[in-house]
C-alpha cells in the first residue's frame, strides 16, 4: 500500500508532446481515475506510473520512493491491462500465481490465495485451461485475478472493461468496485468510460490533450466544472451548451429571460461581466423536469410551452429533443411524463443548476 | 462425416490428385528403386545378382560404416547446436530496429546465399598450413601454437573445421527463421511480465522461449535433415570427413564400385530419417 505523486511530469514522444505537465497526489487506499477522451494521454501516463515508460522529465514518487530510474519489476505494482496481455503458454492456473512464484511464495500460501481468487472471480472451473480456450470476458477475469493476487502497493489498470459487451462491462464494473471495498488499495483506473469514472472514483481526473483539466470527487466534476470540455466530457447525454448574453439583471437566452441573481457563479458582484457580454450557458439534461410533476421553488425557471421535436424513450426515462435559442436541446424526463412528438410541453429548471462559461476561454464564469 | 463434408473431403482429393501423381512419380519412384536395388549386387553393365539382405550384412560387419554413424552423429550434433545458438543469439541481440539494419541483414545473409564451391575454397586458404590467414595468427601473432598445424589435412581436426563451416553458412537462415518469430511476439507479454517481477532473463525464458518453441523445434529439424544427407560442403571442403553421405558416395562411386551397398547405406539411412522425424513432430513439435 502507498501513495502515489507525480511532480511536474512531462512525456515527449521526439518533438509531439503527450503528456504536457502533470502535477497529481493520490493518497494511500485512494481509487483514482484518468479519464478523459482517446489519446489524450491516459495510457502514457499510466505507463508511466508502472516504470514501462519512462517520463521525459519529472518526478514519480510511490510511497516515499523516488521510482524515476526504478525497473517496472522492482516497483512492486499490479496491473490489468488493455487486452490483457496474458501468457499464451500458460495455463490460466499459472498465469495467476505467475508472480507469486517469482516472489516464491510458499506452496500453501499460494493455493490459499488462488483459491481465494479463483473463487471470487468465478475462474475454478478454468484454471485448467489455456488463454486462446477462453471467452473475452473470462480473460479479462483471469487478467483481473493476475492482478489483485499480489500484495503489491499500487494497482493500475488501462481500460480493463472496454473489449467486453455491455452488459459484461457493467458487471465487472460493479465487482472491480467491490473488489476495491474489500483489499482498500491504492489504484489508478484508465477509461474513456465517464460512467466508469463517475461509479468507481474517490477522485477523478480528467485528462486533456496530456494536461489534468480537472480534478475532484465525481460528483464536484458533474456539478463543478472547470470548463465546457470537463461539463461536456462527463456526464451522459451530455450538458447542452447555448449562446447567450448576460445584461445586468437578467441572462437573455433566446426569447427567456433568467433573473441574474438566482444563477450561481455570477451572481457574485465583483466578478459581474459588463453589460451586454455574449457567454455560453450550460445545462444538463438530468436538471430539466416536467412541470406537472415537480414543484416550484422560488429559484425555478420555467421554460413554457416548448414544442417537443423528438422524444427518445430509455424505459425509466425518456430523453425529449427542444429547440432552445437556436440550439437543438435534449432534456431527459421521466417515466411519468407522457409528452409525444409535437406536442408543447412546460420545462422547469433549477437557476442554480444554469453554469455560465466563457465564449472564448470556455472557462466557468 | 456430414454428405458435405464428404463431398468436400472428395473435392479436395480431386484437387490434390494430380500432384500427388507427379511428386509419386518423383519422389517415390527413385525411392522404390533404391530399396530393390539394396537386395541386389549390381555389375557395372547393369546386370544384377539378388542377394537377399547380403548388402546390408555385409554393411553392418564394416567397421567403417560405424566410424562413419560415429562421425555423422558428432557433424549433426556441432552443427545443428552450433547453428541454432548462434542464430538465436544473434536474433537477439539485432532484435531492436537501428539504422542500418537491412545493410546488416544482407551481410549477415551472405554466406548463406553465396555458392559453395567460391568459399569453399576461400576456406581450404583460410586453414592452409603454410600461407593461411589462421595459421599466421595462431602462430606468429598471438603465439598460441608453436607450430603450424595442417587443420584440413588431418581427419581429426577437420571435422571440427567442417562443423564450423557448416554453422558460418548456415546460422544465417536459422537467425532469419528466429528473428521473425522473434520480432512478432507482442511487446506486452514482455510488459506484464517485468510487472509480475521478472527480470531480462526472467522474461527470456517464460516469455521469449515457449514462443520460440515452435520455429526452434523447426530450424533443429530442417538443419538435422539437411545435415544428416549433407554432402558437398563437406565433400569439397574436406574429402577425408567421411560421414555417412560421404561413405556411400564413396561405396558406390570409387574403387570397387558397390551401387547394391550403397543402396542398402542410402535405406538403411532413410529409414532411421523416417523414424527420427515421425518421433520428432509428435513428441517436441506437437503436430
Ligand atoms: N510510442 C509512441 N510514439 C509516438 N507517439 C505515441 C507513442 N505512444 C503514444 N503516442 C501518442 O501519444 C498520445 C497519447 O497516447 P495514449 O496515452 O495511449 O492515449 P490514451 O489517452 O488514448 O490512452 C496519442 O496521440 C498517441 O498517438
Ligand atoms: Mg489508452
Amino acid at each position: 500500500m502507498a501513495s502515489i505523486s507525480l511532480k511536474n511530469i512531462v512525456k515527449n514522444y521526439g518533438k509531439t508532446s503527450v503528456v504536457k505537465n502533470i502535477d497529481l497526489e493520490i493518497e494511500d487506499g485512494e481509487f483514482v481515475v484518468l479519464v478523459g477522451p482517446s489519446g489524450c494521454g491516459k495510457s502514457t501516463t499510466l505507463r508511466m506510473i508502472a516504470g514501462l515508460e519512462q517520463a521525459s522529465s519529472g518526478d514519480i514518487v510511490i510511497g516515499d520512493k523516488v521510482m524515476n530510474d526504478i525497473e517496472p519489476q522492482h516497483r512492486n505494482i499490479a496491473m490489468v491491462f488493455q487486452n490483457y496481455a496474458l501468457y499464451p503458454h500458460k495455463s490460466v492456473r499459472e498465469n495467476i500465481v505467475f508472480a507469486l512464484r517469482r516472489l516464491k511464495v510458499d506452496e500453501q500460501e499460494l493455493q490459499r490465495r488462488l483459491v481465494e481468487i479463483s473463487e471470487m472471480l468465478q475462474l475454478e472451473e478454468l484454471l485448467d485451461r489455456k488463454p486462446a480456450d477462453l471467452s473475452g470476458g473470462q480473460r479479462q477475469r483471469v487478467a483481473m485475478g493476475r492482478a489483485i493476487i499480489r500484495d503489491a502497493d499500487v494497482f493500475l489498470f488501462d481500460e480493463p472493461l472496454s473489449n467486453l459487451d455491455a452488459k459484461l462491462r457493467g458487471h465487472m464494473r460493479t465487482e472491480i468496485g467491490k473488489i476495491h471495498n474489500k483489499f482498500g488499495r491504492t489504484s489508478v483506473y484508465v477509461t474513456h468510460d465517464q460512467i466508469e469514472a463517475m461509479t468507481l472514483a474517490d477522485k477523478v481526473v480528467v485528462l486533456h490533450d496530456g494536461y489534468i483539466a480537472q480534478a475532484g470527487t465525481p460528483m464536484e466534476i458533474y456539478l463543478d466544472p472547470v470548463n465546457i470540455f470537463v461539463a461536456q466530457f462527463i456526464g451522459s447525454p451530455s450538458m447542452n451548451i447555448v449562446d447567450a448574453t448576460l445584461h445586468n439583471d437578467y441572462l437573455q437566452l433566446g426569447e427567456h429571460k433568467l433573473p441574474r441573481n438566482k444563477l450561481s457563479a455570477v451572481s457574485f458582484d465583483d466578478e459581474i461581466p459588463s453589460e451586454g457580454q455574449p457567454v455560453k450557458v450550460g445545462i444538463r439534461p438530468d436538471f430539466f423536469n416536467d412541470k406537472k410533476y415537480f414543484t416550484q421553488s422560488d429559484s425555478s425557471f420555467i421554460f413554457e410551452a416548448m414544442t417537443i421535436e423528438l422524444v427518445e424513450p430509455m424505459g425509466f426515462d425518456k430523453e425529449v429533443l427542444f429547440n432552445l435559442a437556436g440550439a437543438s436541446i435534449k432534456a431527459r424526463l421521466d417515466l411519468r411524463s407522457d409528452v409525444k412528438r409535437g406536442e408543447k410541453l412546460d420545462l422547469l429548471i433549477d437557476l442554480s443548476r444554469v453554469l455560465l462559461f466563457d465564449t472564448n476561454s470556455e472557462l466557468r464564469l | 462425416m456430414s454428405p458435405l463434408e464428404r463431398a468436400e473431403a472428395n473435392f479436395a482429393w480431386k484437387l490434390v490428385l494430380p500432384t500427388i501423381a507427379v511428386l509419386s512419380l518423383l519422389i517415390l519412384y527413385p525411392l522404390l528403386y533404391n530399396i530393390y536395388l539394396s537386395f541386389f549386387d549390381v555389375q557395372l553393365n547393369g546386370d544384377k545378382a539378388f542377394v537377399g539382405l547380403g548388402n546390408y550384412t555385409k554393411l553392418l560387419a564394416n567397421p567403417d560404416y560405424y566410424s562413419a554413424i560415429g562421425t555423422t552423429a558428432l557433424y549433426l550434433l556441432g552443427t545443428v547446436v552450433g547453428t541454432t545458438l548462434l542464430g538465436l543469439a544473434m536474433a537477439l541481440l539485432l532484435k531492436d530496429p537501428f539504422p542500418g539494419r537491412g545493410l546488416v541483414n544482407a551481410a549477415i545473409m551472405l554466406p548463406y546465399v553465396a555458392p559453395v564451391i567460391s568459399v569453399v575454397f576461400g576456406w581450404q586458404f583460410l586453414f592452409d598450413p603454410i600461407s593461411g590467414v589462421f595459421n599466421y595468427l595462431m602462430v606468429d601473432v598471438l603465439h598460441i601454437w608453436t607450430e603450424r598445424v595442417n587443420l584440413i589435412g588431418d581427419p581429426d581436426s577437420a571435422l571440427g573445421v567442417v562443423i564450423l563451416f557448416d554453422i558460418w553458412k548456415h546460422a544465417p537462415i536459422a537467425y532469419m527463421l528466429i528473428l521473425s518469430k522473434l520480432v512478432s511476439i507482442p511487446r506486452d507479454q514482455y510488459e506484464a511480465a517485468s510487472i509480475d517481477g521478472y527480470g531480462p532473463v526472467g522474461r527470456f525464458f517464460h516469455v521469449t522461449l515457449p514462443e520460440l518453441h515452435f520455429v526452434l523445434a523447426t530450424v533443429i529439424l530442417l538443419r538435422l535433415i539437411w545435415n544428416l544427407n549433407r554432402f558437398e560442403d563437406v565433400y569439397l571442403l574436406a574429402p577425408n570427413v567421411q560421414t555417412l553421405p560421404i561413405f556411400t558416395y564413396y561405396q558406390a562411386f570409387t574403387g570397387v564400385i558397390d551401387q547394391g551397398l550403397a543402396a542398402a547405406t542410402s535405406v538403411i539411412q532413410l529409414g532411421v530419417l523416417c523414424v527420427f522425424i515421425w518421433f520428432y513432430i509428435k513428441k517436441v513439435m506437437k503436430w
